[in-house]
């Protein structure tokens, strides 16, 4: 399988002397292309820092992440950009929506800066907000939407450039679980009917199982990284249903 | 982003919170407004000026005085004469300082000089209609009229060359001297009594010397008449002045003032042999130009209360925007991880500052011309209605986009502190901040 993210001798240190704090100690890790992993740690393990390096969007006190075998740190700050806006798509537990701005203006955000003329933007949006199911609400402003709807707007927002990886920050961690399953669904359809790959940092177990791959960390360090199967993930909503029928059968019998 | 996007953008943002957005904008109005207003009323009153001294006309006129007193006028008219050793060539006062014949022929024989006169001051008591018992005050005059125009509301202009006393009214003087209009003065007989210095000193109370003239022309409304000095031909000057100055020798009347016409266009060649000779003279544009000169100080103390404002509204753009980076850091963040650049992280808070700047100028210019439009309305209505073609303010399009410009400039520059910090601001951070 084909490296998409390497990430050799990674190293992350906070603050000087004293005050010094080791995030992440020497972290080896690849990642393939159509993989969904899932980076699990408690709080302070150094799982989003892990992400936060991965993603570029931070610069390692020693090590190198390869993007596509290439070294990110030689990288010119518009090729950095660039590269973050064509192929990354961001989902953040706190969802970061222009609240005051209209669903569609929050989902063609990235195609305005790509560059991207009005009514190419405007199609895109269009279509990354029916792969979430929202295009009936392009035109509702971003504050009045429930919570799961947000983080689908997100998604739409993460999609909408028709990115390579997805990083999703604790995707389900602000919504409750039913709605926290769909946003689920929704990620790893990408996953599997796009390839994207998709790499979830998350203190939940439960997501992390439907994942491929777990890479647990803690202090900084991983401690494990399992493969549990190349093949795709059951679908949350199945399950979803399946304990349903199992209550209702349970209920029945009694 | 696009130029256009990022402007769009940038616009939206503002107007996210109205009233902050709207505070700022009005600071900057305020700026805007009184620079526009102070540069539209300059502009009227210059207009006004050049379109009377075009109308005036005169531009060979000259009034001669010796440098000495020309500069002691010039000192005192900035704040006081100051002490100097006596000279005896110059004297001690500006009275002091005459002119002497063999000067006055020098001054004659300048080339491009067409006539030169001793101008006479005339002490002149009164004026009534011949037989009339009501006594006017009058001031009279006399100066080469020919290069001037002036607007007759009937008969004609003085002749210089005829024998006869002749005198041009203002319609002013209609009522006074008991006339029913302008046509019905003309051919009247005036009279007007000049003191007799040397009899005076005699016979203080019979000194008055009575001349009668005939009104040739009446004179209408205009700037040539606004100084109240009536206008007579040089036999009617040359009467009073000779009377006046009964007793006193020829060679002992003091010439103070020359006055004459000269062609324009050699004006400054002639200022230049002048000033040889040690003489200076004033010309109608030399004198609307003290008057220019007052405008245009009082619009620099305007512009200056302007600047000030600018100031103060530049730091007000400073807050606006220091507070918006403060509050939309997880924005900064979200589109710095997306992708955005810090150019056009700067560029798009740049932008915001400019627009501050561009809406108060905007809003200063449409303020400006809806109160400029009502003040010449009412300016013509009333204190203006004889002046139809004077302007109170004018609006000057390249004026007002240079303001403009400026005032975008100066927002700019305040905006770069906050956009450097929004720039600056690392994504990370940025997304954590709560």
């Amino acid at each position: 399988m084909e490296k998409i993210i390497e990430a050799k001798n990674l190293t992350k240190i906070y603050g000087k002397k004293s005050n010094k704090f080791t995030a992440l100690k020497d972290i080896d890790l690849s990642i393939y292309k159509g993989e969904s992993v899932a980076i699990v740690g408690k709080s302070g393990s150094g799982k989003s820092t892990l992400m936060h390096l991965l993603a570029l969007l931070d610069k390692p006190t020693k090590g190198t992440v390869y993007i596509d075998g290439n070294d990110a740190s030689k990288l010119k700050n518009r090729d950095l950009n660039k590269l973050r806006n064509e192929r990354f798509g961001f989902v953040f537990q706190q969802f970061f929506m222009n609240s005051n701005d209209t669903v569609l203006e929050n989902v063609l955000l990235p195609l305005k800066i790509a560059k991207k003329g009005r009514k190419e933007r405007n199609r895109l949006a269009k279509d990354a907000l029916k792969v979430v199911d929202l295009e009936a609400k392009e035109e509702n402003k971003a504050i009045n939407l429930s919570g799961g709807q947000k983080q689908r707007v997100c998604i739409a927002r993460a999609v909408v450039n028709d990115p390579q990886i997805i990083f999703a920050d604790e995707p389900t961690g602000n919504l409750d679980s039913a709605t926290g399953d769909k946003i689920t669904d929704l990620l790893f359809d990408l996953n599997k009917n796009k390839g994207v790959t998709l790499i979830i940092v998350t203190h939940d177990e439960d997501l992390a199982k439907l994942c491929g791959r777990i890479i647990r960390v803690s202090d900084g360090q991983i401690i494990s990284d399992q493969t549990v199967r190349k093949d795709s993930h059951q679908k949350a909503s199945e399950r979803l249903e399946k304990e349903a029928a199992r209550v209702k059968k349970a209920n029945r019998e009694k | 982003m696009k130029l256009f996007d990022t402007i769009k953008t940038a616009n939206h943002n503002l107007f996210k919170s109205k009233t902050r957005t709207f505070l700022t904008i009005l600071a900057v109005f305020i700026g805007s407004f009184t620079i526009i207003m102070s540069n539209a009323v300059n502009a009227g009153v210059n207009d006004f000026i050049d379109k009377q001294v075009a109308s005036i006309g005169g531009d060979g006129f000259i009034e001669v005085m010796p440098a000495t007193a020309y500069n002691q006028v010039a000192d005192m008219m900035q704040g006081g004469a100051k002490v100097k050793e006596y000279d005896e060539k110059s004297g001690g006062s500006i009275l002091g300082a005459n002119i002497s014949n063999a000067d006055f022929e020098k001054l004659k024989s300048v080339d491009g000089v067409k006539n030169l006169e001793v101008f006479h001051m005339l002490s002149t008591e009164w004026m009534r209609l011949q037989g009339a018992e009501k006594k006017y005050n009058v001031n009279v005059e006399y100066f080469p009229i020919s290069g001037f125009n002036v607007d007759l509301s009937a008969g004609r202009m003085p002749d210089d060359n005829s024998p006869a006393r002749e005198i041009i009214i203002n319609e002013d003087w209609l009522e006074p001297l008991g006339l029913k209009n302008a046509d019905d003065a003309i051919g009247q007989t005036v009279e007007i009594a000049i003191k007799q210095t040397a009899k005076c000193y005699i016979q203080p109370e019979n000194c008055l010397a009575i001349v009668s003239g005939t009104i040739v022309g009446v004179q209408a409304p205009g700037v040539l008449t606004m100084d109240g000095d009536l206008h007579v031909n040089k036999a009617y000057d040359n009467e009073l002045y000779e009377l006046s100055m009964e007793g006193i020798p020829e060679a002992s009347r003091e010439i103070y003032f020359v006055i004459g016409d000269v062609e324009p266009d050699k004006i400054e060649e002639i200022r230049k042999a002048y000033r040889e000779l040690g003489y200076e003279f004033i010309t109608i544009d030399d004198t609307v130009g003290m008057i220019r000169t007052f405008f245009d100080a009082i619009l620099i103390v305007f512009n200056i209360f302007g600047g000030i404002a600018l100031l103060a509204a530049a730091i007000g753009i400073i807050n606006t925007l220091f507070m918006s980076v403060q509050e939309r850091t997880r924005e900064i963040g979200l589109m710095k991880a997306m992708g955005m650049g810090k150019g056009s992280i700067f560029f798009s808070f740049s932008t915001e500052a400019i627009l501050l700047g561009f809406w108060g100028s905007v809003f200063g210019i449409i303020i400006s011309m809806v109160i400029g439009t009502i003040a010449n309305n009412v300016a013509h209505n009333t204190f203006l209605a004889d002046f139809p073609t004077f302007q109170l303010v004018i609006f000057n399009p390249l004026n007002m986009t240079v303001i403009t410009a400026i005032i975008m400039l100066i927002a700019f520059i305040a905006g770069t502190a906050p956009a450097r910090r929004a720039a600056k601001k690392d994504p990370i951070d940025a997304l954590r901040y709560e």
